[in-house]
């Protein structure tokens, strides 16, 4: 109640401030003229009672302006006052306000922009009600964490975990869906019949699915789908005429019932979920199982539960580890499937992510970086707000002398600040937004870009003020204290040049400190720009370029990848007959693409001595293959047509042959194909397991750029292990006559699949450089700004430093100084804060490197050249911006300079 | 200088006003002066704080202002005490009277 007064009064005079200071100086009058008419009943003349009275109670012209200063009102008032005046003032040096925004806007936009991507890909919930009551379940095996759960396993855990509500299971797909004649690939998601209960997420519009709509043929209401919030806006232009249609999908006519709300992308980021069906549809997708949820060793599950009220992650975990050994024991009777899997539970709050443990370093990185460089700007913004403080010395003076008190004088440097800052706010945000979708776009470079979604939102709009905040207070306080304090009684009398003084010397230390960190910032970009270009050039043990690359999808025409087998003979052959093909070839896999394969293979030495690779990589390769991917055959002879049906015959990579062949030619020889068991080695158990060596090639980095090549065994492809997606790779000298040719080869001899997905050898390397990338570019950018920071920084201090001292070099001028003097005194000056700023900056960056370990490559955290690389380029940007201000200084005409004044 | 006009204790100006006005309406210049007749010149009220009291207790709600005129026929701005002023001077009263006795009985113990 007494708020709401305390308002309406204020607001009161605000707006009728005449009435109100009217109304206060007709009361303040009649007090003193009451009090005035006392005394004068007493004798005394009129001009003493008044006199007496102001002293007995106070200056009534004071009492209004406390009683005025007194409401909260005043302090709008004069923030509203502050605010024109520092607008006018920001206004009158147009070239100050926008040095001034544009380097707080890039400081808080390169913020905003980090912790957009951070804020999707780590800390971002999934939006449903009660996040926090969901726990994921997981397998892991050593070297692997975070891998799906067998169907039978999730039953179990449905029917153990009792301290879960219900248990839901999703899976990521790929669907075919046919419209209008066209065959498209569109990324679907299946979900269990409860998932929707489960995550408690009532749709767009429309209905979700019950636990009916997920079984065999779809139940009672047939086949029924569900559609994501952007693909109904794209394909059915947000209309709910969409609701009841048909859609064809993988030859299925399946109706929408539903739409999603638009802030839902599925369950696992970054796949976004285009169209949902019920986990029933699986048997549609792939071939159909005796089992409901698929056979114990198929490893496909998302899972996901929602705790009953009163539980949490620790009982969850306590229920898991009391009921495992029976979710096992009824998940995989036969004990051949889980022996090496460990289950594991986790807060399910953000859903799964197979970014998260890819980028959560990365990001923990960047976020570092990119604080120094706010804090980078925020030196920069507060050695302008000085030198502008200093330039208005006289005016803060006059102000203090007439009586604006320090808290006053204070506040209004903190209001030109402020709007600074909420200028470099606004322009931030939207510079933020724009750097991190061209981040998402960098993240993956084949295919359709991550769906994250990096849109400002409260989490990172507060974020972003945050940061102008801290920008405030680091960039204006300082300069703000420095106003405040400035004495009217000395300064109004000092020359500029003697007031100034403490404002240079406090320059003598943000200097050096911009200095300490654009080495950090610089480092971190040579280490990481150092480590791209270390991968990129690195050979491989491909040759990528002109070679491009197609994955084709046969699963809509093919039930079984045996039938598939045939169609992808014939594209093989139609694009071997292309016009601009040089070579094609089949791939099983993609390179570099995070696939892992691993057989059993073992060799006999000379005397009998038995090798054992359980972790042989077999790589099926036709004639062609080294031809088109470029490894090079270092001994012996790759395949030719005639090992076609012949004897077995085999490649090994130098590495397998040195494993296999210690010290020995491995040409010539054989290895043989083992069993589960690897005691059963050293007994040829069977002469067709034989594969004779006629060739070794150089080693090629299958897995990653990064780690070693693996030993790998190349089997001549007999066409029948493809399955229903393959890829094909093509040599030639244009990459689009290239696609072109697989795209005709694919139409014409498979018609009615979708258009196969057609990138180069590059773009995929690339894509799996995809973080290294987007670090180095970052850094290096980041870098870039910071040195040029830095150049505007110690530019300002010695420009200004040169004008104030006009003076004092025109005298020495005059008593036959050198104008080398003066240009070497310039030089010696920033020379000497930048050596400050190394001696400081060198350790810091050195420690802090060591951070950045793990996602170097080729390139050691504390390399000396790198660090003699980033001191060197500092120095030289140092001495040439030095150069202008000296040479200023070297123009100094005596005459001229001491007559100044 | 042993007869210049004491500071009021902190927070006590309040109360002060409101027992004033719980006689009878007034006008600023009389307020000052009756609180400085009934504390017998000890509290003489600088004409800021007052005012700015004034302020407060009116933005509070324990106090309302009108025009009128004074017996003098001068143009004042009058101060009225609303009901729950009248309930906020009775238990401040309250609590001073208790505070007063404590203050007391420590200073007298020893």
């Amino acid at each position: 109640m007494s708020l709401l007064r305390s308002i309406a009064s204020g607001i009161r005079s605000l707006f009728r401030k005449e009435q109100v200071s009217h109304e206060l100086d007709e009361e303040l009058n009649g007090f003193l003229e009451m009090a005035a008419e006392e005394k004068t009943k007493q004798g005394m003349s009129r001009k003493d009672a008044l006199r007496a009275v102001r002293l007995e109670r106070g200056n009534l012209d004071g009492a209004k302006e406390v009683v005025r200063s007194a409401g909260w009102e005043s302090f709008v008032e004069t923030f509203w006052q502050d605010l024109r005046f520092g607008l006018h003032m920001l206004h009158k040096s147009p070239g100050f306000t926008a040095v001034a925004v544009l380097t707080l806007a890039l400081g808080i936009g390169a913020n905003t922009a980090i912790f957009s991507l951070t804020y999707a890909v780590i800390l971002k919930s999934l939006p449903v009600p009660n996040p926090d009551e969901l726990v994921r379940y997981s397998f892991s095996e050593p070297g692997l964490s975070d891998l799906s759960i067998s169907g039978p396993a999730y039953d179990a855990l449905r029917k153990h975990e009792t301290v879960d509500q219900d248990i839901l299971a999703w899976s990521g797909t790929h669907l075919t869906v046919r419209e209008n004649g066209n065959v498209t690939d569109v990324r679907g998601a299946l979900i269990t019949g409860n998932g929707f209960r489960v995550l408690e997420l009532a749709p767009y519009i429309g209905r979700t699915f019950g636990e009916q709509d997920d079984a065999p043929g779809g139940g009672p209401n047939g086949d029924q789908a569900l559609l994501g919030f952007s693909y109904w806006k794209q394909h059915f232009d947000g209309r709910k005429i969409a609701l009841g249609q048909a859609l064809s999908i993988n030859g299925r006519s399946v109706r929408v019932i539903g739409v999603l709300p638009p802030d839902f992308d599925g369950l696992i980021a970054p796949q976004q979920a285009d169209i949902v069906l019920p986990l029933s549809f699986e048997e549609i997708i792939n071939a159909p199982t005796p089992e409901r949820h698929g056979p114990p060793g198929d490893n496909w599950l998302t899972v996901i539960g929602r705790l009953k009220p009163g539980e949490s992650l620790e009982s969850a975990r306590a229920n898991l580890q009391a009921t495992e050994k029976i979710v096992r024991e009824e998940a995989d009777p036969s004990h051949r499937f889980m022996g090496g899997l460990q289950f594991h539970v986790e807060s399910g709050r953000s859903g799964r992510s197979f970014l998260r443990g890819d980028y959560s370093q990365p990001l923990l990185i960047l976020e570092v970086l990119v604080g120094l460089l706010l804090l980078l700007c925020c030196a920069n913004a507060a050695l302008l707000m000085l030198a502008r403080v200093t330039g208005r010395f006289r005016e803060f003076a006059v102000r203090g002398a007439l009586g604006a008190s320090r808290g006053r004088l204070l506040r209004q440097m903190l209001t030109e600040v402020g709007i600074l800052a909420a200028c470099g706010l606004g322009l931030g945000i939207w510079l933020g937004w724009a750097a991190a979708r061209s981040l998402v776009s960098m993240l993956g470079t084949i295919g359709e870009p991550p769906a994250l979604d990096v849109t400002p939102q409260t989490a990172i709009l507060a974020f972003a003020a945050g940061a102008t905040l801290v920008s405030v207070i680091v960039a204006g306080l300082w300069p703000a204290l420095r106003a405040s304090r400035i004495d009217p009684a000395l300064d109004l009398k000092r020359s500029e040049a003697v007031s100034s003084f403490s404002s240079n010397r406090l320059g003598t230390w943000i200097v050096p400190a911009q200095v300490a960190l654009s080495i950090t910032l610089l480092s971190s970009a040579v280490l990481l720009g150092g480590t791209f270009i270390h991968l990129l050039l690195e050979h491989a043990g491909f040759r990528p370029d002109g070679v491009t690359i197609a994955t084709v999808d046969l699963s809509s025409v093919n039930p079984t990848p045996k039938q598939a087998g045939r169609d992808v003979r014939d594209i093989a052959k139609a694009l071997k007959a292309a016009p601009g093909v040089e070579a094609s070839t089949i791939l099983s896999g993609l390179p570099i693409d995070g696939g892992w394969t691993a057989s059993h293979y073992f060799s006999l030495g000379k005397h009998g001595e038995v090798h054992t690779d359980m972790q042989t990589w077999v790589e099926p390769a036709s004639p062609a293959y080294f031809e088109v991917m470029g490894t090079r055959i270092l001994e012996g002879r790759g395949f030719t047509q005639a090992d076609e049906g012949g004897a077995r015959v085999c490649i090994l990579s130098s590495s397998a042959a040195a494993y296999f062949f210690p010290n020995e030619d491995a040409v010539g020889r054989f290895v043989y194909s083992g069993g589960e068991d690897p005691h059963e080695d050293g007994q040829v158990l069977d002469p067709r397991n034989a594969c004779r060596v006629i060739g070794m090639s150089e080693d090629a980095r299958f897995l990653s750029l990064r780690e070693a090549p693996p030993r790998v065994l190349y089997n001549l492809a007999t066409g029948d292990e493809w399955g229903t997606g393959v890829s094909f790779a093509v040599r030639s000298s244009s990459s689009s006559l290239a696609a072109e040719a697989i795209r005709n080869a694919v139409r014409r001899q498979v018609p009615g699949i979708p258009d196969p997905e057609i990138f180069t050898f590059n773009e995929l390397i690339e894509n799996h450089l995809g973080k290294e990338r987007m670090l180095m570019s970052l850094s290096v950018s980041f870098g870039c700004v910071a040195l040029l920071l830095v150049a505007l920084g110690l530019y300002g201090v010695l420009a200004r430093s040169v004008t104030l001292r006009t003076k004092e070099i025109g005298l020495r001028l005059a008593l036959g100084a050198q104008p080398r003097d003066a240009v070497m005194q310039v030089i010696r000056r920033g020379l000497h804060l930048v050596i400050v700023g190394a001696i400081v900056g060198v350790p810091v960056a050195l420690a802090s490197m060591r951070l950045l370990k793990g996602l170097l490559f080729g390139i050691n955290p504390d390399n000396p050249v790198a660090f003699a690389m980033v001191v060197l380029l500092v120095f030289v940007v140092v001495v040439g911006v030095s150069c202008i201000p000296a040479w200023r200084s070297a123009k100094v005409d005596p005459m001229v300079a001491l007559r100044h004044e | 200088m042993a007869d210049k006009p004491s500071d009021l204790v902190q927070g006590t100006l309040d109360m002060l006003i409101l027992k004033t006005l719980a006689l009878e309406p007034m006008h600023g210049y009389g307020i000052a002066v009756r609180l400085e007749q009934m504390s017998k010149g000890v509290f003489r009220l600088n004409a800021g704080s007052l005012f700015v009291a004034f302020q407060r207790l009116q933005r509070a709600g324990l106090i309302r202002s009108q025009w009128k005129a004074t017996e003098n026929s001068r143009r004042a701005k009058y101060y009225v005490l609303t009901d729950l002023g009248r309930k906020s001077l009775s238990s401040e009263t309250r609590e001073w009277g208790r505070q007063v006795a404590a203050i007391a009985r420590i200073l007298e113990a020893s």
